[in-house]
């Protein structure tokens, strides 16, 4: 009996050491209502579908996955007088579905810019009080570019024409019968449409007019392309707003492109006649490059894109593209393009770095273009699985920065002297990096962009993080005087303007892009500091990047969802991150903890008032006791100023259970603390971040102690933690690197330290 | 819904490729309110290619900013040009910024500035048409801080003035 009594109010000396932030306030308040499961650590299961046979629990693709595909035999003609091209497409379908297809959807891209566009209808507008001429011009005056697809036929094998019927962006073409399960069907397009300047409106793909009348071409979404069928969506039906890309099928390519016999021109594929198109001169310097390591190779110079720029020629070449195992297809075409490339080793194989620019780009592109495509494939490579393609090319187009296999456009351009600032080359740099990564996220590692911008942007910006600073260590010389990249997006403090910003625009990652409000940060910068947090604070490198790598290597080639990518992650490295998911994907929580409070302790063997209080109201004596050791707190009533001065070895029910229990060898082992403190931490955010302290002791020495996120899957609101110390300690900070995205650093020190905020600093900085 | 503002056809366009760089057209403001030094401290981050872009387009194109090239000058049009943009009053009197400086980071340029002698703060009323003239979908984000209240205003070219009462 008297054993169970004592039992049960030391279980009450516990129970108000852990929960005083809930009090008993139960006994007194209102009864409130039930509730469901709402902790933060509560697992996804709502939000994630069940798995099934297409879709592994485990983020792997399941043993009935399947994917259709779409191959394309194209001859495109380009105008280049005219700004016009041409094609004539033989798609062949093939049905890897279970389910019977009754039609095929094709996209129709260029739609957004047709004269019915309803893309301009879904913006809300107002009267502004002045508006830039051309802006007024295309709001209010009709548009003057007859854009859009012009499709000619649609045709059977046979020839016979098939209906077809287009909605927007979009196209449903009939077949005779049925698309039965394992079954191909065949059919061609013809089309042309009117090339967009796309200098006026950066819209992704068009032709660029140089100073000296010349074009360069930057072609893309310039075929209608199969809309993807799969086991989430069915027929991919959303349209093309104009921001949501695209969502595309693999397949094969034949493509031969005709174009004035002056043009230089690369593009998705390999070019299966070389000969027939290249000069000897440029043929022998292909034969250099692909053997070139560390510098690239000039295929075609400065001059000879120059002397090339002055004619224009009546005459045409075909250049034959092969491509195999790629969602899509885009070239680059120009008589003034330089043209140079040089050999990386990726994986024992060699790829080709490639860049096209017009003199325009140079000193600039000359410089780094091709270096930088070769150190992103080595970094990606490394992050993910070897690059399959056998080239990345990176074509300089002014303001542009898109995608495409194995080819991108990147912006980045001197003045007209060849002078650029800092930020023009970093700009360039980033870009490059970027657009050449997207072959990895999405063109491999196959994506929905149209349903989900941050599984390609956002994983992809944070494998540009690593890579940029990767850059910066291969190539030292070409980011001094700095010592590491100047990276804008990757680390967690640079998140915090955002997360912090206004509840009523910000959207959760899991969100439709073209319903997002601040689309940059939302779907690019967002997802990727998660990813660099999960990386460098919550999971570590090593188990991050294994799990990083096995969605890279499940995926490639394939179709992943949001889940996929959740999943695998967690399933690679057995670490539980629903609560991470949750908090940074599918909600708009921010991140701020803080130390609350800091209470000194002292221990004695004499009994405090508050015991005194609970066993009197027990009616228990002293005696009934075990040997307690008490803790008083520093200016209650208890504490004397004696006890600053004792230590452990005045405490005698201490000193009798160590005489009695540990044996005399093993009691020099045992620490001696002397300073107590109960530390309250407390968490105005609704991100369940790890507390990462850092304590500072009088002697001026730190310590770390990082207590998990799950710290937090009780008590949401404030958590206490005692903290045994043989020196006394003198601060205490939470994240002291800013490595959680905290978005409020007011509030993170004990004793509270009027932060000498930004403005102060800079102020006083600026006396001096 | 009144601050979403005009997007037009071009200007959408404009925001809609795979870039990198800032697809959309966005400055962010901080105005703290330090009662105990009774000043405003107001700290504006603005994209320097954007903020170059405008300056170059009404006082030319030698105009240069965080570059070698950037002169005395250049500053002094930066700073003349903020501040005829960014308006405040406090408790209904116009307020007088003072150009305390400004430093450059990575892309961004950041501009301080402050208004002295604010014993006691009712209210503030921000105007921020920074970039509007050059940008129709430029927004303004400007987060107030106080001692006891957070607020932030989104302000574009429809809308470019916010009022906040802090009694």
């Amino acid at each position: 009996m008297k054993l169970i009594k004592y039992v049960s109010v030391l279980a009450l000396f516990i129970a108000a050491g852990t929960m005083y932030a809930q009090e008993v306030e139960s006994d007194v308040v209102e009864r409130k209502p039930g509730h469901t499961n709402e902790n933060r650590f509560k697992q996804l299961y709502e939000e994630f579908s069940t798995p099934n046979q297409y879709r592994s629990a485990s983020g792997a693709p399941g043993p009935m996955y399947y994917q259709q595909q779409a191959d394309y035999e194209m001859d495109i003609q380009l105008d280049d007088k005219e700004s016009k091209i041409y094609g004539n497409e033989t798609i062949t379908y093939t049905n890897n579905s279970p389910d019977a297809l009754e039609y095929l959807w094709v996209q129709l891209d260029q739609n957004v810019r047709a004269s019915d566009s309803k893309t301009a209808l879904i913006e809300p507008s107002g009267a502004a009080p002045a508006d830039q001429a051309s802006s007024f011009v295309n709001q209010y005056m009709g548009a003057a570019f007859d854009g859009g697809f012009k499709i000619q036929e649609v045709k059977g094998k046979g020839g016979d024409n098939l209906p077809h019927t287009i909605n927007r962006t979009m196209m449903r073409v009939e077949m005779p019968e049925n698309l039965a399960p394992g079954d191909k069907f065949t059919f061609s397009i013809k089309w042309w449409y009117n090339i967009p300047d796309h200098t006026i409106d950066r819209a992704r793909s068009g032709y660029e007019v140089f100073d000296d009348g010349n074009k360069g071409y930057v072609i893309a979404q310039f075929y209608p392309r199969m809309a993807v069928y799969n086991d989430v969506e069915g027929w991919q039906n959303s349209q093309f707003w104009g921001r949501d890309e695209f969502a595309l099928p693999f397949g094969d390519f034949k493509v031969n492109i005709t174009v004035p016999a002056d043009h230089i021109l690369d593009g998705t594929g390999v070019l299966t006649n070389r000969k027939d198109v290249f000069t000897k001169d440029m043929m022998n310097r292909y034969e250099q490059a692909k053997k070139a390591y560390e510098t690239p190779v000039i295929i075609v110079n400065q001059a000879e894109a120059e002397a090339a720029s002055k004619g224009f020629s009546t005459k045409t070449k075909t250049w034959k593209l092969d491509a195999k195992m790629v969602r899509d297809f885009g070239f680059a075409t120009s008589r003034r393009y330089i043209w140079d490339m040089m050999a990386v080793k990726i994986g024992g194989k060699d790829v080709m770095a490639v860049s096209m620019y017009p003199p325009e780009g140079n000193p600039l592109w000359e410089d780094y273009s091709t270096k930088v495509v070769a150190s992103t494939l080595k970094s990606y490579s490394r992050m993910s699985f070897d690059y399959p393609y056998h080239k990345a090319i990176s074509v300089h187009a002014k303001n542009q920065g898109m995608e495409y296999p194995m080819i991108c456009w990147n912006y980045g351009r001197p003045d007209k002297d060849g002078n650029y600032s800092e930020r023009t080359k970093y700009g360039m740099m980033s870009v490059i990096i970027h657009e050449v990564g997207h072959n990895y996220f999405p063109m491999i590692v196959n994506s929905d962009e149209r349903q989900w911008t941050w599984m390609d942007e956002g994983l992809n910006t944070f494998v540009q993080y690593v890579a940029e600073q990767d850059f910066g260590e291969m190539y030292p010389d070409a980011i001094a005087p700095n010592k590491a990249y100047p990276s804008r997006r990757g680390p967690a403090k640079n998140i915090v303007d955002y997360m912090a910003g206004n509840q009523d625009y910000i959207a959760p990652i899991m969100t439709k892009g073209l319903n997002t409000y601040n689309f940059g940060a939302n779907a690019y910068a967002k997802p990727a500091t998660g990813l660099n947090i999960l990386r460098e604070t919550i999971m570590g490198r090593e188990l991050f990047d294994y799990a990083f790598r096995t969605y890279s290597q499940r995926w490639m080639f394939k179709h992943p969802t949001p889940e996929d990518f959740f999943r695998t992650m967690e399933d690679a490295s057995a670490v539980d991150l629903d609560w991470f998911w949750r908090a940074w994907f599918y909600s708009t929580e921010y991140t701020d903890i803080g130390v609350e409070s800091v209470k000194k302790f002292y221990v004695t063997s004499k009994m405090n008032k508050q015991v005194r209080e609970m066993m009197e109201t027990r009616g228990m004596k002293e005696s009934d006791l075990p040997p307690l050791v008490y803790l008083v707190e520093e200016g209650s009533e208890d504490f004397d100023e004696t006890m600053k001065t004792a230590t452990l070895d005045d405490v005698t029910t201490l000193q009798e259970y160590i005489m009695d229990n540990i044996p005399a060898d093993q009691r020099a082992n045992l620490k001696k603390p002397k300073y107590f403190y109960e530390v309250t931490f407390n968490k105005p955010g609704g991100i369940p971040m790890p507390i990462i302290a850092e304590i500072t002791y009088a002697d001026g020495s730190t310590e770390r102690v990082t207590y998990p996120a799950q710290i937090w899957r009780k008590n949401d609101k404030s958590v206490g933690k005692v903290l045994a110390s043989e020196k006394e300690i003198t601060k205490i900070m939470v994240d002291p690197d800013e490595e959680t995205a905290d978005i409020d650093v007011s509030n993170n020190s004990w004793p509270a330290v009027k932060m000498e905020g930004d403005f102060e600093k800079f102020k006083n900085e600026n006396k001096n | 819904m009144k601050y979403l503002k005009i997007i037009i056809l071009l200007s959408l366009f404009s925001s809609m490729t795979a870039f990198i760089v800032h697809k959309f057209y966005v400055s962010t403001t901080n105005v703290e309110y330090v009662k105990e030094k009774q000043t405003i401290q107001i700290i504006s981050k603005i994209f320097i290619d954007d903020v170059e872009d405008v300056l170059q387009k009404r006082y030319g194109n030698q105009v240069s900013l965080a570059t070698k090239k950037e002169t005395k000058k250049d500053e002094e049009l930066l700073e003349k040009y903020l501040l005829g943009k960014l308006k405040i009053k406090v408790n209904g009197k116009e307020a007088n910024l003072q150009y305390i400086g400004r430093e450059y980071e990575t892309d961004v340029v950041k501009m301080y500035f402050e208004i002295t002698g604010v014993s006691s703060l009712q209210n503030l009323e921000i105007e921020n048409k920074a970039l509007m003239e050059l940008f129709t979908e430029q927004q303004n984000i400007v987060h107030i801080k106080t001692p006891s209240k957070r607020r932030s205003l989104v302000l574009e070219a429809d809308n470019p003035k916010g009022m906040l009462n802090f009694k």
